[in-house]
């Protein structure tokens, strides 16, 4: 059964929905460029100064590409986790429900760099010796970083779910709808769509969190960064105004990065918008 | 059609129905009165089995719903129910909320189903709002999409919890007319409401409910008019004014 209702009225208001985030999209691009611009002006460097980029580009690229790997690994692991314990939260078995409260607040009352720390060093000792090694701790802290988000998700789906009015449930269960059924075609589709603005917050957070693993050596946009501008105070000739050049870009590839998410859970929040379901706007 | 026996239900330390036998013969429209918190609502709700009784036995048909070999499932199947916050599907349209349990349930493919809803909205008078979503309906359209939905499973009986008690007045009328229309059809009811006017001319019995009793049961006008119990005259003269 299709959800979307094909009124001219809904796809009209569709419509202007994607031209406004077209429009928003342009503004921040240019808004940035000025900014950027400005700074420039300010401080007297300019972000495409080919002596600077010759020495950080290769970085920069395995950087990039670090931080996009990273990212990749533990938006969908924690969502997923997030969302599932989010669903076992709400049970009304406390055998369930409880050791996913303890879950949640021991991953969410610790701060994420002593998780990543605690995690590099802990993680391989609870294996066999020969997994042993420096990638094993790395792929230990980024579970843990997945743990640590999927801790703020369960929340927030938890939120979702039970933002359901409980009398839709009834009326699921009055049909003859089981328990799965009312869940997949009552409760999940609006649990969803209002789970989608707490969550773009919160895998904004987690992908700039991933600049955390630098501190355990992991390959990622801020630690190739912090080498460079190390390695760089050795340089013959080099210029201080470097490290503006260098950390601007670095900010905007973050910039760029959960701009993106967040405008994509923007996107989705709007397609799949019915009226009825919503935050209040003024 | 329906028959309550001795029907016992707790909540926590709270005795909620002390002993409720009822019967509705195929066709009936019976109506409940009582304060609230008397039970009324929790005793249409073990119809359904919303609320699993603790003891006594609830019979629909002829079958004897509460019992282990039985499951809830194929029990709400066989009676619709409405209720007092409509309780529609917020992210689905009207027809889609029609549509939703002939599919999911019955397994009707979209085609049979849709054309089905489309009667039923027809019916309740709405056909032109199929394609509206909950928050873009009165509330009196909400209640008569909400009956319409219940109906699509085609219940032996329908069970209504106070199904205009949220409603502003000037909606309470095409709700009332959907019912009374449906009683006229033969349809077998279980009503709970205050509406007087509809009690007299619709219902062919009246039971009033009290801290979990069956205080007083009888023809309506007799129930109104001349009431035998003391407390039953006590909360008639409050609601009739």
């Amino acid at each position: 059964m299709e959800v979307a209702a094909a009124t001219g009225s809904g796809r009209s208001w569709r419509t202007s929905a994607a031209a406004s985030q077209l429009v928003w999209a342009a503004e921040t691009v240019v808004g940035t460029i000025l900014f950027i611009l400005l700074l420039q002006f300010l401080f007297g460097f300019s972000i495409v100064d080919a002596s600077l980029w010759e020495i950080y580009w290769p970085a920069f690229a395995m950087g990039v590409w670090g931080t996009l790997g990273y990212s990749a690994a533990i938006v969908p692991l924690s969502v997923v986790l997030g969302f599932t314990i989010g669903i076992a939260r709400i049970s009304r078995a406390r055998v369930v429900a409880a050791p996913f409260a303890v879950f949640i607040d021991f991953f969410r009352g610790t701060p994420p760099l002593v998780i990543v720390i605690f995690a590099f060093l802990i993680g391989p000792s609870l294996l066999p010796a020969r997994f042993q090694g420096r990638t094993l701790g790395l792929a230990v802290a980024v579970l843990a970083l997945a743990f640590h988000s999927a801790s703020y998700q369960a929340e927030v789906f938890r939120a979702g779910f039970q933002s359901v009015p409980r009398g839709q449930l009834e009326a699921a269960q009055a049909l003859g709808m089981g328990p799965w059924q009312s869940m997949a075609h009552v409760v999940l589709p609006q649990a969803l769509r209002l789970s989608l603005p707490p969550l773009g917050n919160e895998l904004a957070v987690v992908i700039k969190d991933t600049s955390l693993l630098a501190i355990i050596g992991a390959i990622d946009l801020f630690g190739v960064s912090q080498d460079v501008q190390q390695n760089l105070l050795f340089t013959p000739g080099y210029d201080p105004r470097w490290f503006l050049i260098m950390w601007t870009a670095v900010a905007l590839v973050y910039f760029v990065l959960t701009t993106g998410m967040t405008q994509f859970l923007l996107f989705l929040e709007r397609r799949y918008h019915v009226r009825g379901i919503e935050a209040m706007s003024l | 059609m329906i028959r309550l026996e001795r029907i016992h239900k707790h909540f926590g330390s709270l005795h909620v129905l002390q002993g409720v036998s009822l019967e509705v013969a195929k066709g009936e429209a019976l109506v409940i009165i009582g304060p609230s918190g008397s039970g009324k609502s929790t005793l249409l709700r073990c119809v359904n089995l919303l609320v699993a009784p603790d003891q006594g036995r609830v019979f629909i048909d002829g079958v004897h719903v509460n019992h282990p070999s039985v499951t809830p499932e194929w029990v709400r199947q066989q009676v619709g129910m409405v209720f007092q916050s409509f309780n529609l599907f917020t992210h689905l349209t009207a027809i889609e909320n029609v549509m939703l349990g002939p599919v999911r349930v019955k397994g009707w493919d979209a085609d049979r189903a849709r054309s089905k809803a489309k009667q039923l909205l027809a019916r309740v008078g709405l056909a032109a709002k199929a394609d509206a979503y909950p928050a873009q309906l009165s509330g009196g359209q909400q209640q008569r999409v909400a009956i319409a939905r219940a109906l699509a499973m085609d219940p032996k009986a329908m069970l209504f919890d106070e199904p205009t008690s949220a409603l502003d007045p000037e909606y309470i009328r095409e709700v009332l007319d959907v019912m009374t229309s449906l009683a006229r059809e033969g349809m077998t009811m279980l009503v709970v409401t205050h509406e007087m006017g509809f009690a007299s001319s619709v219902a062919s019995r009246l039971v009033f409910i009290d801290a979990g009793v069956i205080i007083e049961e009888g023809r309506p006008e007799e129930v109104f008019q001349h009431p035998k119990q003391e407390r039953t005259r006590a909360f008639v003269s409050k609601i009739l004014r």
